[in-house]
């Protein structure tokens, strides 16, 4: 990142850009309607961020390698392939928080709306939603290695995170299941209500913590079932 | 023949019945069918065959990247297969050209990383990896991205990288592919030396015959999934006990030039100026002198005569019958 701080910050420059056409638009179309809903609007923008940071790096990781010819090498680790694996998804994961407060900041810069900075809430929630859209990583970047070219479908899920972000739970609770649902839903709480972890029911923690956990380790086996797959058709180094 | 090896006789690497089919069904492909060989500690073992001889398909299956259908390969005293992590340990590969480290990163960062892959502290062995970029004439280049290197360089940084694992068996598919002359000869001399001054064990899959000629003291010829021939490289050359003898010929008419080809076995024949000059393989003296007791009795005059040694191409083609590398080879020297 820091080699080639261009392109780090063009990441960011692009997400905020997105952010100020929605901000516009909005304010264009809703006028004052937009406004009451912006602090839930900068928090969703806030999770897109770090979920499609989180979810395109890793999904894009193992084809990467395998471009490279780096993924062979990776997996001829003493220590498994599986905690290599599970490093380059930590990594990723803070890369996306840290991208995710950037645009943060902007987006704050940018409104003036005010948002509950409970940073300990914020980060343990940020980094259980996230895990759940890595778990979808791991499953699409697994796939990458056997099937190669499949970049026309991350991109399609990228616009199911928003859709996910956005889900109606309260309306039904059974969404919250779903990646990401739970950990959007309590982010907004956290940031515009001052809601802190420990106020929330036991029953809505133990959901966050589930589909976070339960996601990612999911989408792990998958990823090393598609990694056994390709060493069995021997595609593994192929691009 | 001794009853019983010791343990450092053992071969490191050995593969038995090494079978790998891809696909299912009607569509399936045997890439290596049946492969058994042992490679001895401390030696520069090659690995020659045609495009699709099976050979990057068992390189990769002595790394544990490719699953055989059936047959077993141990490293040392592991099974790959069921034991992939210990067998890390003592392996390290550069796979398939150039294409083995971050290009983005550093020289030095390329090494530390690979490094702490295998598990060893960088910091620890400095000196080793001083000692190894002075080797491979890195030494003015650590700090340089690998993007930045020439072709050559970039060859000699995997292997480096490579070696920064502290392998025991060094696996090198293709290490001259894309080098100009020179480089590959100093790549050649830098990896004999390697072999001679630490022990290491080499494994070289290449098409360059002249690396394969020049730096292994073994070959395992394969074709078709199967192994044709495992032999040192001298007493393979020794096999095919010949010699080439170029003729120039005056008179010759193509009635005469085709009653040689059929008797003997012409290895090249082509027209210059008022010449005709025929490069004839024999396997003995008699033989010789058959060929040019034809020639008497035709009537053609020979104005030159020279003895050419058998390269180990002709060994291979023997072998193999490999028509591809065969058109490629004709087409070359006729540019």
């Amino acid at each position: 990142m820091y080699r080639y701080p261009i392109n780090t910050l063009a990441s960011i420059v692009t997400i905020y850009v997105f952010f100020l056409l929605t901000l516009f638009g909005g304010r264009a179309v809703g006028g004052g309607a937009f406004d009451d809903s912006l602090a839930s609007i900068v928090v969703g923008f806030f999770l897109v961020t770090a979920s499609i940071s989180a979810y395109n790096s890793l999904a894009n990781a193992f084809a990467a390698e395998a471009s490279w010819g780096t993924l062979e090498q990776l997996y001829m680790c003493r220590s498994g392939f599986g905690l290599v694996a599970v490093f380059i998804a930590v990594a990723e994961v803070l890369i996306s928080v840290l991208t995710a407060f950037s645009v943060l900041m902007a987006m704050l810069l940018t409104t003036d709306i005010q948002l509950q900075f409970n940073l300990v809430s914020i980060l343990v929630t940020l980094v259980l939603s996230v895990s759940s859209v890595i778990g979808v990583g791991f499953v699409f970047g697994g796939a990458a290695v056997v099937y190669k070219r499949i970049g026309n479908v991350f991109n399609i899920i990228q616009f199911g995170f928003i859709g996910l972000i956005a889900a109606p739970v309260e309306s039904y609770p059974a969404l919250k299941l779903l990646p990401l649902t739970q950990g959007s839903y309590l982010l907004r709480r956290i940031m515009t209500e001052d809601a802190h972890l420990w106020t929330f029911a036991p029953s809505e923690v133990v959901v966050l913590v589930a589909t976070g956990v339960g996601y990612a380790l999911l989408g792990y086996l998958v990823m090393l079932r598609f990694v056994r797959i390709a060493r069995n058709r021997g595609v593994m180094g192929h691009y | 023949m001794s009853e019983s090896r010791t343990a450092d006789e053992d071969p490191i690497v050995s593969v038995e019945e090494l079978t790998k089919e891809y696909g299912d069904g009607v569509d399936s492909v045997v890439a290596v069918d049946g492969v058994s060989f042992g490679i001895d500690r401390s030696s520069i073992t090659g690995l020659l065959g045609h495009n699709g001889a099976g050979k990057t398909t068992v390189i990769k299956s002595m790394l544990g990247l490719v699953r055989p259908t059936e047959g077993v390969v141990r490293v040392g005293e592991h099974r790959v297969d069921d034991d992939p992590k210990r067998t890390f340990e003592h392996v390290s590969a550069v796979l398939e050209g150039a294409r083995t480290t971050y290009w983005r990163l550093t020289v030095r960062e390329n090494v530390h990383f690979f490094s702490r892959l295998a598990g060893y502290d960088p910091t620890e062995y400095r000196a080793r990896y001083e000692e190894l970029y002075e080797a491979f004439d890195l030494e003015n280049k650590v700090d340089t991205t690998v993007n930045e290197l020439s072709r050559g360089m970039k060859q000699k940084a995997g292997i480096v990288a490579a070696l920064a694992r502290q392998p025991d068996v060094l696996f090198l598919d293709e290490p001259t592919l894309g080098l100009d002359v020179e480089s590959s000869l100093e790549l050649r001399r830098q990896l004999t030396t390697l072999v001679s001054e630490e022990g290491l064990t080499v494994i070289v899959s290449s098409h360059d015959m002249e690396v394969i000629e020049e730096i292994c003291n073994r070959v395992i010829v394969m074709s078709d999934g199967e192994v044709v021939a495992d032999e040192s490289v001298d007493t393979l050359i020794e096999l095919f006990d010949r010699q080439n003898v170029a003729l120039s010929l005056s008179g010759a008419d193509e009635p005469t030039l085709s009653r040689l080809r059929d008797e003997f076995d012409v290895v090249d024949d082509s027209t210059r100026d008022s010449y005709d000059r025929i490069e004839v393989s024999v396997e003995n003296t008699a033989q010789l002198h058959s060929l040019l007791g034809r020639l008497v009795d035709a009537d053609v005059s020979v104005t030159d005569i020279e003895t050419t040694e058998v390269d180990f191409s002709e060994v291979y083609l023997e072998l193999t019958d490999d028509e591809e590398w065969n058109r490629t080879a004709v087409s070359q020297n006729n540019a």
